[in-house]
């Protein structure tokens, strides 16, 4: 391919877990990381210190997996760090002490993720255990995973 | 007595039921609330608690019973009015009112609860002949003549109540009688019994005005009368033939001007009356809750008009009478802060209400010199408003007073033609030069001084939601402007030495900072105060060029004002062309160092100053002085640059008159003039861009600058021969910095704008190259990702994400650049893509960012194409969008949204489909598609043997979301107004397939419409009622009995029967209204003649039952039997029309 912009051969391994941009490029409802930590952003506005001042972005960021809420300010002029999401759907095979078993795509099975705290829990375990089949989306960002939605089982 | 038998015990359980409400919250449970309430209401219902009641106000000595017991008088009164004996009526209010006047010491509110029972049963009274209720103002002014400040006190509250009662407004108590009666109460209350309140109130204030000193306790009754005479001059007077206006008479009650009826002539045109609220004004003035009441009562009088007037003379004599009144009253006195906004009423009042032949008619003194009044009042509230900017107060009667003065002056010079010419140019000089003092920096000018003389400087945060001064002052600024152009000789020149003299200023400041940077190299240790005073200054200059050169045009094309317009051809002799075209194409040279500048076109010399200040801030950014620079003058620049750009260039001579020589050399068509400042724009457009993309506001700003220049073809022309615009293609289609770090909405913008670029003239190579060189490489680099093998397991990654999120983004952009003569091509365009983002539908379906995005390019495209589209393009695009609803429904299947609490952001996806719905439908409506011209020679092949339409997408997408939209989701307005829009266009465009829904979506769609006829915001029960007719229309077609829409329809019926006939409807809903009624009285006729009936039948008064016996007859009689048919239907809606206006008062009750 001619264009070096647009070799996207390269596969998982050794792709950074962040990337940075521009805080003015930002948007609501992306992602951000504020603290060290993964979020994404559920407010987002700018404002200046005196009428001839430069922009300021402040950002605040729900953390994709603990639900903890950060806040910065920068000049929008700064880079901030992206993190590098991903979302995957697996089928749930069972459920053994609080742990999910999930099938992989390779048909391996995995249990290493916990079944999540609250409604969304709560829904997995009484569907599991009315029998029903379903699909667990799995969120991923910086090392960390979590199961974060449930989807009707689709072949 | 029944009644008193019990009243000890009915005593004791009242006031423990009393003890209950008033306990704090937090001692009784929510059970022993709501029963206390219980025991009230009840209490209040019983029958004749006429001597219980009695027994209680003699006995009880808690507070709140007392009260009640009053409400229950007065209710049990109006209910059981035709069962009292008259008399009995009559001792009850002698009861009331003695009871009253013998305990001078109850509760205010108890107080006046009393006297309103006593004003409602007057009111009710004045309906019976029999009894007579107007010795009440015979009492009332014997009470005044008491000289008891109490009973005086007393007597003002009676009639305050009364005032209320009468007005029929809002503040009218509910005693269950039609409008009709309210409506004949206040019409003769406001002939007679208002005009004796009113005498009264003049004779109180007459007196009191009169005395030398006047202790608390009388300036308190005194300021009492004062607030009644203001009641009294607000009263909103109905005119003589009340027609429809029963209902509104119950809602304006504020801003009401002063329209009294002929027979008030002796009562106001007297001018002892006028000089009696002076006299009373100047005694009080100093007290600034009266004085409002004072300067509030002038007010109404300078706002009176109507058939009080016997003549033209008379009403010139007022107003002279007024005006000499107020000039005595402002020139003896040094005003008050509490007076500014009080006075500035009584003037604006004036100028709007009176018509300019009366104006002009004053005698020539008395006129000049109200204008010179005003001038100088305008300059010194606009002093004074500056003041309370900077001492940051939180009244700011002097900013509203300002206000109120500059919008006077606005109205007054805009008819400018009626008064002597020239009049108008010193004053509007003087308040130009005090509006720019106020907005400069010393020594100049008084910004940010303090009344001693001090500067204050605060640097405050200022948040994205406040507004740009230019939004924020935008009456003030289109008053100055206009004000500016009446005085162009001054203030044209005055502005352009102004703003060259900041801009040299600023340029050797900058210069002074770059040397002393190099030295340092620390940004920090610059002091920003000389600056930002530059720049505050400049700021200002610039929104006021802004607004004398051009208006802000809305839709039309602009038009350069006629007074800039005759000033510049004016002085053309004098101008020499060649110095003026050197002036504007060298921004980077001191204007007043070019040999024979002051011989310069003045219009051309204030644009070149912006220009000027625009280099200099371009030649910063590229010494790396950015940091330095504001933002906010950024802004204004393009701001100015646009708005300027839409007037003058390209100035089209065949729209005016009289054109001006140098205008039209410099930038006429065809001018080297207008050719270099495109390219100078343009130049400006880039550098902006790459340096600031981290400004959201001004790369906004400056982003729609550009569109400004392309979306004219004749500005277009010239934009695509420039070079640097080529390169700003190739630039952003490569998706190189710095224009990749713009953010999301300012890319789209400049998407669009490249796109209308393509559609300039130029030869056939040429717009191939262009569009190899914007479109190609966007499709180029998106096929060659999507086709990759790897695709599925590299879409994930954030940078391919990117890639498809900007590639989105653009479609988008290219959507929006859509017009008539670009839609062929750009459809074909688009189509090919979007048919790949439903593959990414899949792809990115747990990217909700994602499919958003991907559903609001169909969402564009429907918007800004269907409506061209010829039949084949129209079906391709309704089967792509029926995939794409195809999909998102699989994938939605079984979907659990996280958080059901969330606000609107997470049902954007249910919007954007419902608004891709609404889209499709809307080419139902409007529809320019012509196959010859847009698609000429494409349509022929194929199309038969398609089968999808409209309906079937539509349809298929309101199986999809109806199930989704819960009551809970119709509380987010936006969801509201889209779902009904969506729902009605339905109904109106395929009514025949309403009845095949399967029964669910069928009841939940009835239930909807029944929701928002009857409980939702105006506008929406207007779209349900809409969505009748065609209903009802297709009912009759199939001439089906019993199915589930022939039953539904038969609920609607009573429904909007009731909704016209029996409940106050907004009367905009009226046509709307009648003609859903119409169509289901066809289709019922059966249940409509019961529904009359049944109305009729409940009448007890014979004469009201003939009244509206004979109404129901002529309503239908034009239409007899009712047949669908227009001719019918239209004679149906004039005579529901007239139904309203003749029993609607009846029949509506409050």
């Amino acid at each position: 391919m001619a264009d070096p912009d647009l070799d996207f051969t390269s596969g998982d391994a050794g792709a950074s877990v962040t990337y940075p941009q521009q805080c003015s490029a930002l948007r609501k409802n992306g992602f951000v990381v504020l603290k060290g930590r993964p979020c994404k952003i559920v407010e987002m506005s700018t404002s200046k210190t005196g009428k001839h001042g430069h922009a300021k972005v402040h950002l605040v960021g729900i953390d994709i997996f603990t639900n903890k809420k950060y806040e910065d300010i920068c000049p929008s002029t700064h880079n901030m760090d992206v993190p590098n999401i991903k979302r995957n759907d697996f089928q749930l095979v069972d459920i053994n002490e609080g742990f999910l078993s999930l099938m992989m795509d390779n048909g391996d099975v995995r249990e290493d993720l916990r079944v999540p705290d609250g409604d969304l829990g709560k829904e997995i375990e009484s569907k599991h255990g009315a029998g029903e089949d379903m699909m667990i989306t799995v969120l991923s960002a910086m090392g960390e995973e979590a199961a974060v939605g449930i989807k009707a089982f689709t072949k | 007595m029944m009644a008193a038998v019990g009243a000890p015990e009915v005593i004791s359980q009242l006031e423990s039921a009393a003890k209950v409400l008033m306990a704090p919250p937090s001692m009784v449970s929510t059970e022993q609330r709501q029963h206390a309430e219980h025991i009230f209401l009840s209490f209040r219902k019983s029958k004749s608690p006429f001597g219980v009641c009695k027994h209680i106000l003699e006995t009880s000595k808690v507070d709140y019973v007392l009260f009640q017991a009053a409400t229950a008088i007065m209710e049990a009164v109006v209910r059981e009015w035709v069962l009292l004996e008259k008399n009995s009526i009559e001792s009850l209010r002698t009861f009331l009112l003695t009871y009253v006047l013998q305990r001078p010491n109850l509760q205010k509110y108890v107080r006046e609860q009393m006297l309103l029972a006593v004003a409602v049963i007057v009111k009710r009274g004045s309906l019976d002949k029999s009894i007579n209720c107007k010795s009440i103002f015979h009492e009332v002014g014997q009470l005044i003549s008491s000289g008891n400040p109490i009973v005086q006190t007393l007597a003002c509250s009676i009639l305050t109540a009364l005032l209320s009662e009468f007005s029929s407004s809002n503040k009218t108590s509910n005693i269950g009688l039609s409008m009709e009666f309210h409506g004949s109460c206040k019409r003769v209350f406001q002939e007679d019994d208002l005009r004796q309140i009113f005498v009264l109130t003049m004779e109180v204030l007459q007196e009191f005005s009169r005395r030398e000193n006047l202790n608390a306790q009388m300036s308190c009754v005194f300021q009492r009368y004062l607030a009644l005479a203001n009641q009294v001059l607000s009263w909103n007077f109905l005119p003589p033939n009340l027609g429809r206006h029963y209902i509104a008479m119950f809602e304006a009650t504020q801003n009401v001007m002063l329209k009294p009826t002929e027979t008030w002539r002796e009562a106001l045109l007297d001018h002892r009356v006028m000089d009696l609220f002076f006299t009373v004004h100047r005694k009080i003035r100093e007290d600034s809750d009266m004085a409002q009441d004072s300067l509030q009562c002038l007010a109404q009088l300078a706002s009176m008009h109507g058939p009080i007037f016997p003549d033209e003379s008379a009403q010139v004599t007022y107003l002279a009478h007024l005006v000499e009144g107020l000039l005595t009253m402002i020139n003896g006195i040094e005003i008050e802060d509490s007076e500014a906004v009080g006075i500035s009423n009584i003037i604006s009042n004036l100028i709007t209400t009176f018509p300019r032949s009366i104006l002009t008619a004053l005698p020539s003194e008395l006129f000049s010199s109200f204008i010179n009044c005003l001038t100088i009042l305008t300059c010194s509230f606009g002093r004074s408003a500056a003041l309370e900017e900077v001492l940051d107060k939180d009244d700011m009667v002097y900013m509203e007073a300002y206000d109120k003065l500059l919008e006077s002056w606005l109205t007054l010079v805009q008819e400018d033609e009626h008064f002597p010419r020239g009049c108008f140019i010193q004053p509007a000089v003087q308040v130009f030069n005090s509006y720019i003092q106020c907005h400069l920096a010393a020594p100049d000018g008084t910004r940010n001084l303090t009344a001693n003389g001090v500067a204050s400087h605060e640097e405050e945060e200022i948040n994205e939601l406040q507004e740009d001064d230019r939004e924020l002052f935008s009456d003030q600024l289109a008053s100055i402007g206009m004000l500016g152009r009446i005085a162009a000789e001054h203030c044209i020149p005055l502005l352009t030495s102004l703003l060259e003299d900041r801009v040299t200023r600023l340029h050797g400041q900058l210069q002074r900072h770059q040397q002393h940077l190099m030295a340092s190299s620390d940004p920090e240790s610059v002091d920003r105060k000389v600056l930002d005073d530059l720049y505050e200054d400049i700021h200002w200059l610039i929104l006021v060029s802004g607004y004398l050169l051009a208006d802000d045009p809305q839709g039309e094309t602009p038009l350069i004002p006629t007074e800039v317009m005759e000033y510049s051809i004016k002085h053309s002799t004098e101008v020499d062309i060649n110095t003026t075209l050197q002036i504007l194409g060298s921004p980077g040279e001191k204007a007043t160092s070019i040999p024979g500048c002051n011989r310069t076109d003045s219009v051309i010399r204030l644009l070149s100053a912006v220009l000027r200040t625009s280099e200099v801030e371009s030649r910063a950014t590229r010494a790396s002085l950015t940091q330095l620079l504001s933002p906010q003058m950024g802004k204004d620049i393009v701001w100015f640059l646009r708005r300027w750009a839409k007037t003058y260039l390209l100035v089209d001579e065949k729209l005016y008159g009289q054109i001006s020589m140098p205008l039209s050399t410099a930038f006429g068509a065809d001018t080297e003039g207008a050719q270099w400042i495109v390219g100078y724009l343009l130049e400006k457009v880039i550098n902006n861009l790459s340096v600031w993309s981290s400004e959201p506001e001004l790369a906004n700003d400056t982003v729609e600058l550009l569109v400004t220049l392309v979306e004219k073809r004749e500005r277009a022309n010239i934009v695509v021969q420039c070079e640097n615009w080529w390169s700003l293609a190739k630039q952003f289609a490569s998706r190189s910095p710095p224009l990749h770090l713009l953010s999301s909405p300012i890319q789209r913008t400049l998407m669009k704008a490249l796109v209308l670029g393509g559609f300039a003239h130029m030869d056939s190579d040429t717009k191939q190259q262009y569009w190899a060189e914007v479109l190609h490489p966007l499709q180029q680099r998106f096929l060659n990702l999507i086709n990759q093998e790897n695709f599925a397991q590299i879409c994930q990654e954030e940078a391919v994400k990117q890639e498809i999120v900007a590639t989105l983004e653009a479609l988008c952009g290219i959507a929006e650049a859509t017009q008539i003569d670009n839609v062929g091509s750009l459809f074909s365009f688009l189509m090919d893509f979007l048919s790949s983002c439903i593959g990414l539908m899949e792809v990115y379906q747990n990217s909700p960012e994602t499919v958003n995005l991907i559903i609001e390019v169909f969402v564009e495209v429907a918007h800004k194409q269907i409506c061209y589209l010829g039949e084949t393009k129209s079906m391709k695009l309704y089967e792509v969008c029926l995939t794409l609803l195809q999909v998102y429904s699989k994938n939605n299947l079984g979907r659990k949204r996280l958080d059901v609490a969330a606000e609107e952001d997470q049902y954007q996806d249910l919007l954007l489909i419902m608004e891709l719905l609404t889209n499709l439908l809307s080419k139902e409506f409007i529809d320019f598609s012509d196959t010859d011209e847009v698609f000429r020679g494409q349509e022929q092949s194929s199309g038969a043997g398609r089968t999808v339409s409209a309906a079937d997408v539509v349809l298929f997408g309101v199986n999809i979301v109806l199930p989704l939209m819960s009551q809970d989701l119709l509380k987010f307005p936006s969801l509201c107004n889209q779902y009904y829009k969506l729902i009605t266009f339905i109904c109106e465009i395929f009514p025949e397939k309403i009845p095949q829904l399967p029964e669910e979506l069928f009841k939940s769609l009835m239930f909807s419409l029944e929701l928002g006829m009857t409980s939702m915001s105006s506008e929406i029960s207007q779209l349900c009622l809409e969505a009748l007719s065609p209903l009802a229309e297709q009912c009759a077609k199939t001439q089906e009995k019993d199915t589930p829409l022939f039953i539904a329809t038969r609920h609607f019926l009573k429904l909007v029967f009731d909704m016209l006939v029996l409940q106050k409807h907004n009367t905009e809903m009226t046509v709307a209204a009648g003609e859903a009624l119409y169509t289901l009285v066809c289709l019922h006729q059966a249940e409509y003649s019961e529904l009359v009936e049944t109305l009729l039948s409940s009448q007890r008064d014979a004469v009201i039952y003939q009244r509206l016996a004979d109404a129901f007859n002529t309503l239908t009689a034009s239409s007899t039997p009712p047949t669908m048919d227009r001719k019918q239907k239209v004679a149906f809606l004039k005579s529901l029309e007239e139904f309203v206006a003749n029993v609607g008062g009846l029949l509506c009750v409050k």
